[in-house]
């Protein structure tokens, strides 16, 4: 009896040390309302007569990094343009299907873009801050937004700025230009002029292909920093980056999610032919 | 291209002509500005005045006090400032060196002008105030400070008590035999006003100079109708310098007199800015708005495309076609209209439908339009998609993003459009002359008179100025020096306006790189 | 290059991820010390019961293998470690799967408990602890060197690998004599064996997790390479 007893605390002991690495995750096909920020229903959408996404269906986690990877021309930055409606600035553009965000359909006729994208920010491949200096730039939106007051309009720089980490750089030359930061530094910036609006969202476009890989990890790391506030969409054409930082991965191509999963399952053992082939680097 | 050439003689035979065609340009840029500049230096510059006796080519003698342009040399040609026996006034008068029989340098010499613009070589003798008063001519300074006192004191009750009085004396009617005692009181002071007013014009009058002239005689000229008295010969080179910039300042703030060649160009200098400015006001907001409605707003179909092609085009139509258009469509047509519907009761006289400032002004701006558009229209291609998208993702509208993030970065294009726009403005001649721009305009199209700007007054421009003054020469080359001192201000003109506008544009280059 | 900071990368979530890499495999080590130390306590008092624990505990470090070599690959996948990170991700690879082993041979001699195979001899028996407890002190070692990545304190412990197999020598005469004089139960002289070549192979297992550190460490593999020219190579390094 006595021997059993401990066999069987021994037991309890081995269940305890299955959980020494903790990724468990949920699965993104399986994602409660709550859990989700962005539901995406049966979206179509066609360039002119080119189609370019094929009725995509997807749950984008809450407060994860989300990264879609695939090759070029396979829509993943098409998908990012669909979240805040990007792609209506090409007039050529055809969308059905539906995107929520909070519970309420973005593409129907009733919702005001400006709000809209107020609340998903976006970061561009190219660094692109604008031609004036660091405080305006990052009060731009703010500004857009009818705030006036000084003081509030400090604080929400120097929050959004110390958020993208980049305070302790800026804080003595707010007021020079933004073409005098680095290219990094840059990239930062345009991250803070986006968190100023404190968005539910953020769409990262290739942040960091026009980078050096040590301001890549930077501002990888901020990623990481960012997901506690804010939904993370990163596209990428680097794969080890999607890997690095993302939590979820989905794999684009031509136009459809092939696979969409938690980064650790889909870099390690990947569902689909296709998703091996290009993360392993067979092409074909 | 060049196979026919073995290869190095092709290169720098090519290198050859680019570089003789490039010194040529140089030269003759250099040589233009040279010859400008120094004629119409000659309008500031003092050089003394000599006694000289020379015999014309009837071998007949003459003696004169001539003033050569640039001093005298041994073997000079050319044409002197003289007075000569005949008329005490200055004139031109050709002459060289080997007609000369005696020269001798005169510091006693006086060059004086007159207040209607006159000048005249003469020695000075003595001041004769009333009553045959002789003083000798130290007091000369005190004299014309005694004078220029009466003149403001005169001035003073004209602007100030005369003009109160004429205010309620043309209420008066004259059908009504009555005068109410205001009118009457005013009356009276108007009459005594006009006695004083005599008084001090006599007083004034009552100071002359007695000067004598080339042959010894003594003429005696009313000391209220000088304006300045000089003695070239006798100056310091701070004087001289002294002298130049005050000759300078009058040329800028005078009145022109003696038809144009003599006296100040200020009219011409303020008709030209004021023209420029108002057209400027005209084209930049039209001409910016129009290239962003192209640019941003319109369809890219083919109408767009063969408009832009059509605005391009616009740039090459002769100034002329411009011109003959303002008059007939802008003035009779626009002007004639306007003048029916909001100024019937001045009829027949017109109000708008005659050539004016803002007629002027207004065709200019259709003018330079295109200009302003096409630098408008690529600098506004030249703003990186980048910047747009990173705009529209912070929740700015399409309006937000132009007024904020791309006319900004724009602005040096569109400095620099309307910069041209200004420069050829500025220079354009033929039209004005159809469209408002006169020999003499007696009034400004800005003064101090209710409501301060008056569109509808015809106006001086430094290009017409220089077109009559060039003719004019040909009868009367008095002005000649006068009309090339209005070349050389009317190039630091377009210099300057340059120079703003390069410093402008590198500012903003670098603000908004 | 002596001392390796695996915890100052730009992503924390990477330090993070080593830093647990490395507790991991010490917590393997500390998980199968115990193991030895409870094995050699059952051999010492002949109780059954701890031993079948012993047994049972072994899947214990079998999930745990099979956990940290998921994490290496998950690491190795997404991470992409290079130089020294990757030496680290491999060396854990590599000690795992010997620490498994160990934790094999622990179970074969924790076995002879649980049959009742174990020599009457005391003499025998306290021998076996005796070595034990120098394999043991060699385990220590070993971990100990591993946290710190000390090479130096590594080639020591390697060195006390060969007292070990002197001492299994001496005792294999020992019970090769006592096997001539009973030759009755040769089966279970047999299991007696196994055990001691099993106590025997720990230590060598010890031996390539040193050999693992020293290339953790230094960067450089030596395996299969004679002690003194292994000494000499890493003074030539350190110099």
């Amino acid at each position: 009896m006595h021997d059993f007893e401990n066999v069987t605390n021994n037991i309890g002991d081995i269940t305890f040390m299955l959980k020494l690495f903790n990724y468990d995750k949920p699965n993104v096909y399986q994602l409660s309302d709550e859990q989700t920020a962005i539901k995406v229903n049966n979206l179509n959408l066609s360039f002119g007569e080119k189609p370019v996404l094929r009725d995509i269906n997807l749950r984008i986690p809450k407060h994860q990094i989300t990264a879609f990877i695939g090759q070029s021309g396979c829509g993943k930055s098409t998908l990012l343009g669909c979240f805040n409606r990007m792609n209506e600035l090409a007039t050529d553009c055809k969308v059905s299907g539906e995107v929520f965000i909070n519970k309420r359909n973005i593409n129907s006729k009733k919702e005001n873009v400006s709000r809209l994208r107020a609340s998903v920010g976006m970061v561009f491949q190219k660094p692109n801050p604008f031609p004036m200096n660091i405080y305006d730039n990052v009060s731009y939106g703010l500004r857009l937004q009818g705030l006036k007051e000084r003081r509030k309009m400090d604080d929400a720089v120097e929050r959004a700025l110390v958020d993208a980490a980049l305070w302790e750089e800026v804080k003595d030359r707010l007021f020079e230009p933004a073409s005098i930061l680095s290219g990094g530094q840059q990239q930062r910036l345009v991250i803070a002029r986006a968190l100023a609006l404190e968005p539910e969202i953020l769409l990262l476009d290739e942040p960091t292909s026009a980078l050096d890989p040590l301001t890549t990890l930077i501002i990888e790391e901020l990623m990481v920093e960012l997901k506690k506030r804010c939904t993370v969409i990163i596209v990428t054409h680097n794969m080890q980056q999607a890997s690095r930082v993302s939590d979820y991965t989905a794999f684009m191509h031509q136009g459809e999610v092939v696979e969409f999963s938690d980064s650790d399952t889909l870099f390690t053992m990947p569902q689909k032919k296709k998703t091996e082939d290009y993360i392993t680097g067979r092409y074909g | 291209m060049f196979k026919w050439l073995p290869a190095s003689k092709n290169h720098s035979f090519i290198v050859n002509l680019c570089a003789f065609c490039t010194t040529l340009l140089l030269l003759v840029l250099l040589s233009l500005l040279a010859f400008v500049f120094t004629k119409g230096s000659g309008y500031f510059l003092s050089p003394p005045v000599y006694q000289v006796s020379y015999k014309d080519d009837n071998g007949k003698q003459h003696i004169v006090f001539a003033q050569f342009p640039s001093g005298y040399s041994e073997n000079f040609s050319g044409r002197v400032t003289a007075s000569t026996e005949n008329t005490i006034y200055q004139a031109q008068l050709p002459l060289h060196s080997r007609q000369i029989s005696n020269i001798e340098k005169r510091s006693d010499v006086a060059n004086i002008s007159l207040i209607d613009g006159r000048k005249l070589f003469a020695v000075p003798q003595h001041i004769r105030s009333s009553k045959d008063l002789k003083v000798s001519l130290s007091e000369l300074d005190k004299y014309l400070n005694i004078i220029d006192d009466i003149r403001e004191e005169i001035d003073e009750i004209k602007q100030n008590e005369l003009t109160e009085i004429d205010k309620i004396l043309a209420s008066v009617d004259k059908s009504s035999p009555s005068i109410n005692p205001i009118q009457q009181s005013a009356l009276l002071k108007y009459q005594s006003l006009q006695k004083t007013i005599a008084e001090l014009e006599n007083k004034r009058d009552t100071f002359s100079l007695n000067m004598a002239d080339v042959k010894g005689e003594s003429i005696a000229i009313v000391l209220a109708d000088i304006h300045s008295i000089s003695f070239p010969s006798n100056m310091t080179w701070i004087g001289k310098i002294k002298h130049a910039f005050n000759l300078l300042w009058l040329f800028l703030s005078e009145n022109p007199k003696q038809s144009n060649t003599a006296g100040g160009i200020f009219p011409a200098l303020f008709g030209t800015v004021v023209m420029v400015l108002l057209m400027t006001l005209i084209v930049a907001p039209f001409g910016v708005l129009s290239a962003v409605y192209i640019h941003e707003y319109a369809p890219n179909n083919l109408l767009v495309t063969a408009m832009r092609v059509c605005i391009s085009n616009m740039a090459a139509v002769p100034a002329i076609v411009y011109g003959v258009f303002g008059l007939g469509f802008l003035v009779y047509v626009v002007g004639g209209n306007i003048d029916a519907l909001f100024f019937s009761d001045a009829l027949p006289a017109p109000t708008m439908g005659a050539p004016s400032i803002f007629w002027a002004s207004v065709t200019m701006a259709l003018l330079t339009l295109p200009v302003v558009i096409v630098a408008t229209d690529e600098g506004l291609n030249r703003v990186p998609q980048g910047l747009r998208k990173g705009s529209y993702a912070l929740g700015a509208t399409k309006s937000e993003t132009i007024w904020y993030t791309v006319l900004p970065i724009a602005s040096p294009s569109i400095i620099t459009g309307i910069i041209l726009a200004i420069a050829r403005a500025a220079g354009e001649v033929a039209p004005l002359m159809l469209l408002g721009a006169v020999r003499f305009a007696p009034q400004l199209p800005v003064d101090s008179e209710f409501p301060f700007v008056h569109l509808e007054r015809q106006f001086m421009h430094l290009g017409v100025f220089i077109y009559d003054g060039a003719f004019s020469t040909q009868i009367n080359p008095q002005g000649a020096s006068m009309m090339f001192a209005t070349c050389s201000l009317l190039l630091l003109v377009v210099l300057f306006l340059n120079i703003v506008a390069v410093t402008l544009r590198a500012r903003l280059r670098e603000r908004y790189q | 290059m002596k001392s390796i900071a695996f915890n100052t990368h730009i992503s924390a979530k990477f330090n993070i991820e080593l830093e647990n890499l490395r507790h991991s495999v010490m917590t393997m080590g500390g998980e199968l010390e115990k193991q030895m130390v409870d094995t050699l306590y059952a051999i010492r008092h002949n109780h059954a019961g701890l031993a079948e624990q012993v047994i049972l505990n072994d899947i214990k470090i079998n999930s745990m293998e099979i956990q940290i070599d998921e994490e290496c690959m998950r690491i190795i996948a997404k991470r992409h470690p290079t130089a020294s990170d990757l030496r680290l991700v491999m060396t854990v690879s590599k000690t795992t799967a010997d620490i498994e082993r160990m934790g094999d041979e622990i179970e074969r001699i924790a076995k002879l408990v649980t049959k009742n195979k174990l020599p009457h001899s005391e003499d025998i028996k306290s021998s076996m602890a005796n070595i034990g407890d120098r394999v043991i002190h060699m385990m220590r070692g070993t971990f100990d060197a591993f946290a710190r990545q000390d090479d130096d304190s590594a080639l020591e412990v390697y060195d006390s690998d060969n007292i070990i197999d002197s001492e299994y020598k001496k005792l294999l005469t020992h019970i090769a004599a006592e096997m001539k004089k009973n030759t009755g139960d040769m089966e279970d002289w047999l299991e007696v064996l196994w055990a001691l070549r099993s106590l025997e192979r720990i230590g060598d297992r010890c031996k390539n997790i040193c050999e693992y550190v020293v290339y953790l460490a230094r960067g450089s593999d030596v395996r299969h390479v004679p002690l003194e020219t292994l000494t000499r190579k890493i003074d030539e390094m350190g110099k």
